[in-house]
């Protein structure tokens, strides 16, 4: 017959199977009953007749099975058996099931939690057309270029199919004093349409919004994200309406679909606005035509057909007169050589940019390790589990292969067992991550940090969950299935507790795995160890200066109308009003608050002092006011500070750090001597006088290594910088000061605005990463330690009851309980030796790939090393007591007693 | 597994046979082709129900019997098979190779008396 005509009756009949069920159990009790008729007949009594037919039909179950083989429903139809059974089975043994399926979804929850997690930061591909024919544009290994750069390029290139250029900005839309922040993004004309991105209502942006020469009332246009529309307007009617960005008016005239996020995978856009508008926003600091602003992220498609490679070498070649159009005429000769070699070159992005995924990409992958790990530990349990289990059916399995079950049959039935196990635990394992990963998520963002994180469980998610789900059900249902059918009947079925022969082995497969896990948990609570060890050290870190109880804020008069002139003295009226407010005990300002991660360096030249390399010569700079080292708590080492008589018209003056002192000056006094300053462009080096030296401060990061500080006083400022900071030391809670700050600002200029921060949870962001990563290796490494202590306590469980004779024997020859406990107590000391053994050479093996994430800690310290090993031997002498104890205890006439 | 009886290792191929012969007198239940097989030939051949029932619903899947429940002769519900054209042809070839067969073997058992093996 046809195999298509087979397949054809397969499902009609697989359609109807239970009816087809019915009917061959009908067929087969009429045979029955006519065949008793007949012996009835012949003169047998009724019970004889049935007993004497049902003889001769042999053996019901078989008939069936042959018969429903018969119609090729036998894979089906041992799958829905099998399943029924072993959920049966299952349901019988609560403990085991429970502890399995908790084993289980703690280990791929974790990991898929996780999984989800770096895929969204980092693997995952815009959700726009063709995401594999995006590329950015790049010089060498800089993404971020100036605007002269983009504009030749999008003037002049033909190599690629449409270029964007775009860069994140974040747009206070207050109307009020205090700041109101959005996540938005300058954009060029063909952003939307080289992405690819239609408007869900209105229209985008085109060329024709990005026209720098049609005046500035056309660029005067924004979209927004579906996201923000919902937020800010309700969802409600928005084309049309007025939206105030840094006090400038925008009017909105699109609003992109829900599925467009923009191009950071960990953020979603809230407002686009042309490129051409930007003169309006930073007003005299306007970046359009500085080419020495680095700023702009360039992005192109490829052309059909084109390769990455065909195409950049194509691009490479227009860089020369790319670069000559742009040349930065200030700069010294050197640097516009180094410009003009340059080369433009080209990378595929298809999963767009994430600074998440850049900064914690280590980190993330670390944990990923950390979580496999934990699988790892979980899945021995597991096979622990399920040996002991097939060693307690074994007659069971033993009885049903000598009535006629294959060893195929039994092996299918066990194997569905343990996926069937693996599926409910990886369903638990699932709704798990998904509680973990959104925890995971608000652990990495922030509203400081503006990270928004779009997790949903996607195909991929999936696919890897279910992946991990097979691969489990595998490594621990075939081991001791395998086992568990390869015995012969006879033998088993004979089998007392006497019997030691040919079980040693399957006890040495369990001891092994409880030896792994054993060996997995000292590397992971060396891990642990070491990361709490890297947070604490990272957090005891001197900055040099006091973090408690500093209100943070920042003022921008970019707004107002203040002239640059008049800014210096207008940022100094407000910090003499904030100083008198009572519960400030001191305020100052500065350019660049400390640890925010900004920074402004520039060379120093020294008389005395001969710089090995330019970079030797580098130095960190600040603008601060008089009396912020005061503020800060910074101790002035000599000299003295910046005065109010250190204004624009008296000698310019400057302060130094200790260990600028230390490598500039050598030995001497720097008080009363002269430092130069120059920048990148020719100007002539900026000559200040050494006034004071300070302690050294932490700069930009607590992990950071020395650097050289050069102070410099605000109201010396010749630029009247539009944005600084103001530090302020509050004496009780800040809460109560900042309405008064507000006055105080709004004293000054109605149009100053201002955005509160501190200072401590400023220090809390800059070790966000570290803080993650310790938490959770510590979670993960006492989640580790108990799957492993409860291995260890089945084994051992499994290890004393199967010795129970042997015990009776000793114990009715005399031995006290203390030694059989010691006796119980040494076959684990000997397996946590060998496992602490193994753990210590995967630890030091895997110490090497974290030590980027350490601070001031030697990856396997010997203290952590000793610390994790104690731990474990602990934990192993307290699970296994339990069951030595029990073994004491035992009663030698009932152990042997017992058969 | 307990060994198969010889007798039935031949019948494998053959019981389709018998079947489809038993039917051609009619449509019958399992057990009544049982027992015409046993009558017929004088209680050589016993079929057993291990062997018979698969057999049928082989033969049915393969579309060369029909099956339909009906009233049985004492006023019970039994599952009826009935030879289908397919089947009426199946058999006849069948029957053909089974002579063609026999017929070969009698030859070769015949003319091998007197020789040396």
């Amino acid at each position: 017959m046809s195999a298509f005509r087979r397949l054809l009756s397969w499902f009609r009949r697989g359609a109807s199977l239970p009816r087809r069920e019915a009917d061959l159990n009908e067929e087969l009790r009429f045979h029955l009953e006519a065949e008793a008729d007949e012996r009835r007949e012949a003169g047998l009594s009724d019970r004889a007749a049935v007993a004497s037919a049902r003889r001769d039909l042999g053996n019901l179950s078989h008939v069936k099975e042959e018969a429903r083989a018969a119609w090729g429903w036998s894979f089906l139809d041992g799958l829905v058996q099998d399943l029924r059974f072993g959920a049966r089975t299952l349901g019988s043994d609560r403990t085991f099931t429970v502890a399995a399926i908790l084993s289980l979804a703690l280990g791929i929850g974790a990991n898929t939690a996780i999984f989800s997690v770096i895929h969204s930061v980092m693997l995952r591909e815009l959700p726009i057309k063709d995401p594999q024919r995006l590329v950015q544009i790049r010089q060498g290994q800089n993404g971020e270029l100036t605007n002269p750069i983009w504009e030749q390029i999008r003037d002049h290139q033909r190599v690629l199919d449409g270029t964007l250029a775009y860069s994140p900005e974040r747009f206070d839309l207050s109307e009020g004093v205090e700041r109101e922040d959005a996540q938005g993004i300058w954009v060029s004309g063909g952003y939307f349409h080289v992405l690819g991105v239609p408007a869900m209502m209105g229209r985008v942006l085109t060329s024709a919004d990005d026209d720098r020469r049609s005046g500035s009332a056309s660029n005067q246009v924004a979209v927004i994200s579906d996201r923000f529309w919902k937020r800010k307007f309700g969802g409600g009617e928005v084309i049309g309406r007025t939206l105030r960005v840094n006090r400038q008016r925008f009017e909105i005239v699109g609003v992109t679909p829900p599925w467009f996020r923009g191009l950071d995978a960990d953020r979603s856009y809230d407002i686009a606005i042309p490129l051409a508008a930007e003169p309006l926003i930073r007003t005299d600091r306007s970046a359009l035509d500085n080419r020495s602003m680095w700023w702009l992220y360039i992005l192109g498609r490829l052309k059909p057909g084109a390769s990455v490679e065909s195409a950049g070498a194509q691009l490479s070649a227009l860089s020369r007169a790319v670069f000559a159009e742009t040349l930065p005429a200030d700069w010294s000769s050197e640097t516009q050589a180094n410009y003009l070699s340059s080369k433009l070159t080209l990378r595929g992005i298809p999963t767009g940019f994430s600074e998440t995924g850049d900064r914690y990409e280590r980190g993330l992958w670390t944990l990923m390790g950390i979580a496999g790990l934990v699988l790892l530990i979980a899945c021995a349990n597991i096979a622990n589990l399920m040996l002991a289990r097939a060693s307690a059916r074994q007659r069971e399995l033993s009885v049903r292969m000598a009535i006629g079950a294959r060893r195929l049959r039994v092996l299918r039935q066990l194997l569905t067992e343990s996926l069937l196990l693996a599926a409910l635990g990886s369903a638990a394992g699932f709704l798990f991550a998904m509680w973990g990963s959104r925890l995971l998520v608000g652990m990495l963002s922030g509203p400081a940090s503006g990270v928004a994180i779009d997790l949903y469980p996607d195909a991929q998610v999936l696919a890897f969950t279910m992946g991990v789900t097979v691969l489990t059900a595998l490594l621990f249902g075939l081991a001791p299935s395998v086992r568990a059918t390869r015995t012969q009947a006879n033998p088993v079925m004979k089998e007392s507790s006497h019997g030691i022969r040919g079980r040693t082995s399957r006890a040495g497969l369990g001891k092994a795995l409880v030896a792994l896990q054993v060996a997995l948990s000292l590397v992971l609570l060396v891990g642990a160890g070491m990361f709490l060890g890297s947070l604490r050290k990272l957090l005891a870190v001197d900055v040099g200066f006091s973090k408690d109880n500093l209100l943070l804020v920042s003022a921008d008069a970019r707004q107002t109308a203040i002239p640059d002139e008049r800014r210096v003295a207008a940022f100094d009226d407000a910090l003499q009003r904030i100083r008198a407010i009572p519960g400030v005990d001191s305020a100052a300002t500065s350019l660049i608050t400390a640890l925010s991660g900004r920074g402004w360096n520039g060379r120093l030249e020294v008389e005395g002092f001969v710089p090995q390399t330019p970079r030797d010569a580098m130095a960190f700079f600040n603008r601060v006011s008089p009396g912020y080292f005061h503020t800060m708590r910074t101790p002035l080492l000599i000299g003295r500070d910046f005065t109010q008589q250190d204004h624009l018209h008296a000698p310019a003056v400057a302060i130094i750090d200790a260990s600028s002192a230390a490598k500039f000056f050598g030995g001497r006094n720097p008080i009363g001597k002269s430092i130069a300053i120059r920048g990148p462009a020719k100007r002539p080096a900026e000559i200040y006088e050494v006034v004071g030296v300070v302690k050294d401060v932490k700069y930009a990061s607590l992990s950071e290594a020395k650097r050289y500080s050069v102070y410099l006083s605000s109201l010396q400022d010749p630029l009247g910088s539009s944005q600084i900071s103001y530090e302020i030391r509050v004496r009780g809670l800040s809460n109560e000061v900042v309405p008064a700050v507000r006055e105080a600002f709004a004293a000054v200029d109605a149009n100053i605005s201002i955005g509160f921060g501190d200072m401590e949870s400023q220090v809390d962001e800059s070790v966000r990463l570290q803080r993650l990563v310790a938490l959770l290796s510590v979670a993960f490494g006492v989640l580790a330690l108990v799957l492993a202590m409860v291995g260890l306590y089945g084994v051992t469980s499994y290890s004393v009851a199967r010795r129970r004779s042997e015990i009776g024997i000793r114990m009715a020859l005399g031995a006290r309980a203390a030694s059989v406990v010691w006796l119980v107590l040494r076959g684990v000391a000997v397996l946590m030796l060998i496992g602490i053994a193994l753990g210590l050479w995967a630890s030091i093996a895997a110490g090497k790939l974290v030590e980027s994430l350490l601070f001031d800690v030697k990856p396997n310290d010997t203290w952590h090393i000793a610390a994790a090993a104690l731990t474990l031997a602990v934990a192993s002498a307290a699970a296994a007591y339990l069951p030595a104890r029990r073994a004491s205890r035992l009663d030698p006439m009932e152990a042997l007693r017992e058969e | 597994m307990p060994p198969k009886d010889p007798k039935l290792e031949l019948l494998q191929g053959t019981l389709d046979l018998l079947i489809l012969r038993t039917l051609r007198s009619g449509p019958a239940h399992g057990h009544a082709i049982a027992q015409h097989i046993r009558r017929t030939s004088e209680e050589v051949l016993q079929v057993e129900t291990g062997s018979l029932y698969p057999a049928l619903h082989r033969l049915e899947a393969q579309g060369l019997i029909d099956a339909e429940w009906e009233l049985s002769d004492k006023g019970k519900r039994a599952k009826f098979y009935k030879l289908t054209r397919a089947g009426q042809k199946q058999f006849t070839a069948e029957e053909n190779k089974w002579q063609q067969l026999s017929a070969a073997i009698g030859r070769v058992l015949a003319g091998s008396t007197g020789e040396t093996p």
